[in-house]
């Protein structure tokens, strides 16, 4: 062993290096982010488009995906559509530059402020043909709303953005109800008014016809005919009074806005807030309200009752006295405004931490979004124990615990990609958990909050994963882990290239573990030590397959990281015990989320690990049998296992008989499986279920994973097969619902 | 049967490296799913890998429909042409750079309708490419109108009562045209047959025709079931000189013939059969002369001096010259 090399292990082994030149100060970031170094010359995610007056799935867009709309309506194929795409995205280039800047506006505003600097930069010509390409993009009708970068304050803009766009629709509602019951109760009281004394009075008779035609009638006379009718069937007091009384408290409900009635006469207080920067605020001003829930509620229950004339007082006087907290259904709870609480991690006291455990407890509407920018902690001390998320996975792991609770853990990065659970979660009709990392770190500023974020999901440190209790009752609808990056892998895998000292191009694959993201972090560079490039040799192994050596290997080797400083020059840094164990613990946790997301999973290996081998046992056995036989009668030919093939031309498109090839394993009809060579490569299985059917080196479809996926999705796959080549097998999970008319769907396929 | 191959062919096949199929993979296919042209994509590059081709080596050519998106999904060279162009520019191609391997790809609207012209003489000429007819019987990218080979009564956009005229036959026609030299047909659902034909298609000598069955799942999504779902209704032309139908195959596919792909009057027989999808090499004549052959290709434009001198020549075109040997003043 070299002296170099002998440092590098006395410094993995105890952290501790001679001369100790660390690069305590120096800008690293890992090697698989050297090629961004300016975000905005990317088309990304980001930045994002709160779009105004949306509802639904559109309430935030990308604003690439924006330009890429507006091109596919306007940009024909040819000269001109190339013309006008370029056009398109020199402005977005131009937006995403101000945004960087740090320019606040909507998209309009942007658009304008890009077009006037784009403008300004070029001669009359080629401005003529701009305005035009522009003029032209606008005609198509863009969609407008605040645009906003991926920084410190993007989760809390998002959240409350989405929410609105939630009760926007949900007032929308409430309010064509509420409206609704108002016009026709008044309108009983109206006709109940018109057979009153005061309405057949000479008064009230000449306001009713107005002032131009007053001197043309007698109201006396009139007023003397119409007092002799009848006035029977009037309204009761009672019901009278039950009526004003339920209307009294339709249009001084403070839940929803109502819009100013046209005779100004309403008094509306002004109505709640449901927004909140704490759960205790939150909780004891929903506690508050509830008497006035209930009031509302019954008012609408009432009203309903009343407009088919349906009220009995004998019965329902007594039921609507009764009716009090506990007559709540979720139902109910989910027709009022749910709340929002924005929290951040940083300034969240102990006080706060528990009602936020009560909260998500409660089986009540109240969404929390809770926002950390430090996923590692601290360095505790001295020994330098990672603290490794500690805060945001376990707020997550701790949620999805409490089994009824919606949870969405996601770092800024993939907010975008996420927004239908985002909606998914405010919708739902429980608490919400949204934990998400901002990525606005003090302690790695050169790394733009867009690049920390995605880095935390990248290495594990912060997986995306979402829980979504209304979703079907067992784990493999509730839970996803399938939005990470190469899910199915300890660590994604990345090809990375770069120029070596001769200037020849060099292409390696490097895998981003828990330690290349703890790398850009300053304030563990003591977990790290500079490789001098002379040390670089076979000793040094990348983390990710140091992880996967044995006990004795990996006592010989150096595990390192490979970074880039300010000058993207490569480095390699070798990583200390301590991080290294970190780096372990981490890739278990995500291996514990595999198998909750049905990854992997360790259970339903076994069970097919066991399901082969009775199979195999069985086989075994069937073939001895056969086998004595054949040695008892000599004579006879042993038939082969398998059915002999049918003579008749089949009207339908038949699978071929399975290939007689001995080569091959025999095949259990049991066992889903594909005529690969038969296959049209049409996408139509690898569309449906990625992970369970994939093309092999020839692009032709395979199972790779029958357990990556449900049965349904099988039969679903046969069925959309044109070619007829899919066979599903028997069904793995005896639990999967629906599995008796799956089965006999299977049937024209086994 | 002697392969013919051509010396240029042989002489790249001396540095080849290991190319696998994902080499010639670039931006994944924006087909609709279910789409027949991705079965003929993966049918080529399969061939490609198989034959070790380079990537510099290969020039895939279209003109214009979902077909003819072809050549951006081959990380080859390319050239998305103009609607119904694909054979003349082509035919440059193979004019100025012999020594590349040239593809067509041409959808049924782009070769028989607006290409037709086009597309007879380029069987005459008979110059040595692949020529791939995605032929779905409809227009796909202009979405849903009737082509000359949609047959007579289909619904379109543009027929909504039903076509009126009788289909246009791209095998009989194409064996019509004086010097043709290949004709095959495939049908885009039994890849390995596509396959094979494809591949002997690339080594015949000379333009080879492939009419690919191809089924458009977006506008005609039963047009082709029929076929599909009854494998007595395909003919599979079989003979040593043709494609051998493995056992597999033939147990599947009952109907077969053999057919001598020198029998130019069977080959016409069997292209007007009504009710069977013939599949196999209908027709093959190794002699027909190429017209590359007959005319010379003129000097070839490769080597160091040439590409220098056809460079320096563009950059000229964007030189800023002094007053003095301003391009006035140089004449
Ligand atoms: C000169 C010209 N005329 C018309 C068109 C419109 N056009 C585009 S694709 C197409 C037909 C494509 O049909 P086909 O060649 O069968 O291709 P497919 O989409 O079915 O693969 C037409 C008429 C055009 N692009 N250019
Ligand atoms: S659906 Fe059938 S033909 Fe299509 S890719 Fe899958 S196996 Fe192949
Ligand atoms: S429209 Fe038809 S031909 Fe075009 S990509 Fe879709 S399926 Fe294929
Ligand atoms: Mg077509």
């Amino acid at each position: 062993m070299s002296a170099g090399l002998r440092a590098l292990v006395r410094f993995h082994l105890t952290g501790e290096m001679e001369g100790d030149d660390r690069r305590a100060d120096s800008r690293l970031r890992s090697a698989l982010l050297a090629p961004y170094r300016d975000l905005s010359q990317l088309r990304y995610d980001y930045p994002l488009v709160l779009v105004e007056g949306s509802a639904g799935g559109g309430f935030v867009r990308s604003l690439s995906s924006v330009v890429d709309a507006v091109l596919r309506e306007i940009a024909p194929e040819g000269g001109q559509g190339e013309r006008l795409r370029k056009h398109l995205l020199r402005l977005e280039a131009a937006m995403r530059a101000l945004v960087a800047e740090g320019v606040e506006a909507t998209l309009s505003e942007l658009w304008r402020l890009a077009e006037h600097e784009l403008l300004s930069q070029c001669d009359e010509e080629a401005a003529g043909q701009l305005r035009e390409s522009f003029g032209q993009a606008e005609a198509a009708g863009l969609v407008d709303g605040r645009v906003i970068d991926c920084d410190d304050g993007t989760p809390s803009q998002l959240f409350q953005h989405a929410w609105d766009a939630v009760q926007h629709e949900r007032s929308r509602r409430a309010l064509e109800e509420i409206e609704g019951l108002l016009l026709r109760l008044s309108d009983i009281l109206k006709a109940d008014f018109q057979k009153s004394e005061e309405a057949k009075a000479p008064k009230n008779l000449r306001r009713s016809v107005g002032i131009r035609f007053e001197e043309s009638f007698d109201f006396e006379a009139l007023s003397r005919v119409l007092k002799t009718s009848s006035s029977e069937g009037s309204l009761s007091e009672s019901r009278r009074e039950r009526i004003r009384s339920v209307l009294s408290v339709l249009e001084s409900q403070r839940f929803f806005a109502l819009p100013t009635d046209a005779e100004g006469t309403r008094d509306q207080a002004a109505p709640h807030s449901f927004v909140f920067d704490s759960c205790t605020r939150a909780w004891e001003v929903f506690r508050e309200r509830v008497p006035e829930m209930l009031e509302l509620l019954k008012a609408i229950a009432i009203a309903e009752l009343e407009l088919e004339n349906r009220y009995r007082e004998s019965e329902h006087d007594a039921l609507f006295g009764r009716f009090g907290e506990t007559s709540l259904t979720p139902e109910d709870l989910a027709r009022f405004p749910s709340y929002l609480i924005r929290l951040h991690d940083k300034d969240c006291e102990e006080r706060e931490k528990a009602r936020l455990i009560d909260v998500l407890s409660s089986g009540l509407p109240l969404k929390i979004l809770v926002q950390t920018s430090d996923i590692l902690g601290k360095p505790s001390l001295g020994d330098g124990q990672f603290a490794l998320g500690v805060r945001g996975m376990q707020l997550a792991s701790m949620a999805v615990g409490l089994n009824s609770c919606f949870v969405l853990q996601s770092p800024s990065s993939d907010l975008y990609q996420m927004r239908d659970r985002i909606l998914g979660g405010l919708t739902y009709p429980g608490p919400a958990l949204f934990s998400v990392f901002t990525g606005a770190v003090e302690n790695a500023p050169d790394l733009p909050p867009y690049l920390e974020a995605a880095s935390a999901v990248q290495s594990r440190a912060f997986p995306v994963l979402a829980y979504d209790p209304g979703a079907g009752g067992d784990w493999a609808s509730r839970f996803e882990v399938t939005g990470n990056s190469q899910a199915e892998a300890d660590w994604p895998v990345h090809s990375f290239s770069y120029e070596d000292a001769d200037l020849q191009r060099v292409s390696e694959e490097i895998a981003f573990t828990f330690a290349d993201f703890v790398a850009s972090d300053r304030r563990y560079a003591g977990h790290f030590a500079p490789i001098p490039r002379e040390d670089w040799d076979e000793s040094l192994i990348p983390v990710r397959e140091y992880l996967g050596l044995a006990e004795e290997e990996a006592a010989r080797a150096v595990p390192y990281v490979s970074v880039v400083d300010e000058n993207d020059i490569l480095q390699k840094l070798v990583v200390d015990q301590k991080l290294i164990r970190a780096t372990r613990r981490c890739a278990e946790m995500w291996r514990g989320l595999q198998e909750l997301g049905g990854i992997q999973n360790s259970h339903a290996l076994n069970l097919l690990e066991r399901e082969r081998e009775t199979w195999e046992h069985e086989r075994e056995r069937e073939l001895d049998e056969l086998r004595e036989q054949a040695l008892r009668e000599p004579r006879a030919a042993v038939a082969p296992p398998a059915t002999a093939a049918g003579e008749a031309a089949p009207l339908v498109m038949q699978p071929s008989e399975p290939e007689t090839d001995t080569e091959t394993e025999p095949r259990s009809s049991d066992e889903p499986y594909i005529e690969t060579p038969r296959c049209t490569t049409c996408d139509e299985c690898t569309v449906l279920n990625s992970r369970m059917f994939a093309y092999d080196e020839n692009k032709q479809a395979h199972i790779v994973d029958p357990t990556a996926g449900t049965y349904r999705e099988l039969v679903e796959a046969a069925e959309a097969c044109q070619v007829c080549i899919i066979h599903p097998g028997k069904p793995m999970n005896p639990d999967e619902p629906g599995l008796d008319e799956l089965t006999r769907r299977a049937e024209a396929f086994n | 049967m002697a392969m013919s191959v051509s010396a240029p062919r042989c002489l790249q096949w001396s540095d080849r490296e290991d190319y696998q199929l994902e080499d010639y993979e670039a931006e994944v296919p924006r087909w609709c799913t279910g789409c027949g042209d991705l079965a003929i994509l993966a049918a080529v590059q399969r061939l490609c890998r198989d034959e070790q081709l380079p990537l510099e080596k290969l020039v895939f050519v279209s003109g214009i429909g979902c077909s003819s998106r072809f050549p951006h999904y081959m990380k080859t060279y390319g050239f998305h042409g103009l609607h119904g162009r694909a054979l003349p520019v082509a035919e440059g191609i193979k004019l100025k750079r012999p020594d590349l391997h040239v593809f067509v790809n041409t959808g049924d609207g782009d070769c028989c309708s607006i290409g037709a012209a086009h597309w007879l003489h380029a069987i005459r000429y008979n110059m040595d490419m692949t020529v791939l007819l995605h032929d779905n019987e409809i227009y796909g990218l202009t979405k849903k109108q009737a082509s000359p080979t949609s047959p007579r009564g289909l619904k379109s956009n543009t027929t909504p009562r039903g076509t009126h005229l009788e289909a246009l036959n791209p095998l009989s026609t194409t064996l019509g045209v004086a010097n043709v030299s290949f004709v095959a047909q495939a049908v885009d659902w039994v890849p390995t047959v596509l396959y094979e034909i494809i591949s002997q298609a690339f080594h015949h000598k000379g333009l080879s025709f492939i009419r690919v069955v191809q089924r458009c799942p977006e506008f005609l999504p039963t047009h082709f079931d029929p076929w599909m779902h009854d494998p007595d209704r395909l003919l599979m032309l079989t003979h040593e000189d043709g494609i051998q139908a493995s056992p597999e195959l033939s147990r599947t596919y009952k109907q077969q013939e053999v057919h001598d792909p020198g029998e130019m009057n069977r080959a016409r027989e069997i292209a007007s059969l009504k009710d069977q999808i013939p599949v196999g090499i209908l027709y093959r004549n190794d002699e027909a002369p190429c017209y590359e052959d007959v005319v010379g290709s003129g000097p070839p434009i490769t080597g160091p001096e040439k590409i220098q001198a056809s460079v320096e020549a563009e950059l000229d075109k964007f030189t800023v010259w002094p007053p003095s040997e301003g391009r006035e003043g140089r004449g």
